[in-house]
């Protein structure tokens, strides 16, 4: 989701960028950029890297030049872990009920980047998914 | 061997048939406290969860009568017994026995850690909280005078 909306913005909004804001671009480009342009050079993939970081690292508060630029008109929701927000500190596999948002209709476990859990939790929880399927809490994978 | 070992909590989950009368259930849940407290173990609690459905088929059985008890228990060789029991009765399909202790250890260990943490929270908010809130109220700031 990350990487579709950023190589699109990015085109469309250099060449539309004032004078003033692209040399801020490109001293970023420098700074983030050397590893990447090893990988290959040219200005259309210069551009699209450059985009690449900045989409993600614009919540940091660094890159947030590109967003004053005119890029990034959206924000996307910050998602939080459910577990850390209550405070569990123990994902119990008995409560079916709590685990079946964590679990896709055909019995897969959710990703992390779907659910915004953190990684301990979602260690935990993955834990606790393996032993409710194997006590029939929860199936493998749905019959048909 | 036996005396060195620290207590264990651990979770036991049985399924019978659907069809099993309530007697039978019941001998097993005796059988297996009386060999609990043979191998100087404690059962602390017994739940039943009644005739629930399966996630899949067991035994060709889509539904299933669950019993869970928690087991404390300072030798290993009591978790094989109950095992074995589980295995050679007949109405028994499924079992599962989890050790707990230490999921619970680290459960309270956390849990103390947060109290801590809470108590002295009025000076570790502050300065923690605000930051998130800030760099939007920076960076609006900036855009408008630009």
């Amino acid at each position: 989701m990350s990487d579709q909306p950023a190589p699109h913005e990015t085109p469309s909004a250099t060449p539309s960028a004032s004078p003033s804001p692209s040399p801020v671009h490109r001293s970023e480009g420098h700074t983030g950029g050397p590893p990447r342009r090893s990988e290959g050079h040219g200005g259309g993939g210069g551009q699209r890297r450059e985009g690449g970081p900045g989409g993600p690292g614009g919540p940091g508060g660094g890159p947030g030049g590109p967003r004053r630029g005119g890029k990034r008109q959206y924000f996307r929701k910050k998602k939080v872990c459910r577990f850390c927000v209550e405070h569990v500190d123990f994902i119990d596999y008995k409560r079916v009920e709590m685990l079946q948002p964590f679990v896709q209709e055909r019995g897969k476990i959710l990703p992390r980047r779907m659910t915004g859990t953190c990684s301990r939790h979602q260690r935990w929880l993955g834990e606790a998914i393996k032993r409710a399927r194997n006590i029939a809490l929860l199936p493998f994978a749905t019959e048909l | 061997m036996e005396a060195n070992m620290e207590e264990r909590v651990y979770d036991l989950i049985f399924i019978c048939r659907p069809a099993t009368p309530e007697d039978e259930v019941n001998k097993i849940v005796t059988t297996l406290e009386h060999s609990t407290s043979e191998h100087g173990g404690k059962i602390e609690k017994t739940e039943r969860w009644g005739t629930r459905r399966l996630a899949y088929r067991v035994a060709k059985h889509r539904e299933g009568f669950f019993v869970y008890m928690v087991v404390k228990s300072t030798q290993g060789d009591l978790i094989k017994e109950l095992e074995r029991r589980l295995k050679v009765s007949d109405a028994v399909i499924k079992y599962q026995t989890i050790r707990l202790d230490e999921e619970l250890k680290r459960q309270q260990k956390l849990g103390k850690h947060r109290e801590r943490r809470a108590s002295r929270r009025p000076r570790k908010q502050a300065p923690g909280a605000p930051p998130a809130p800030q760099p939007p109220q920076q960076q609006v700031p900036a855009t408008a005078a630009e």
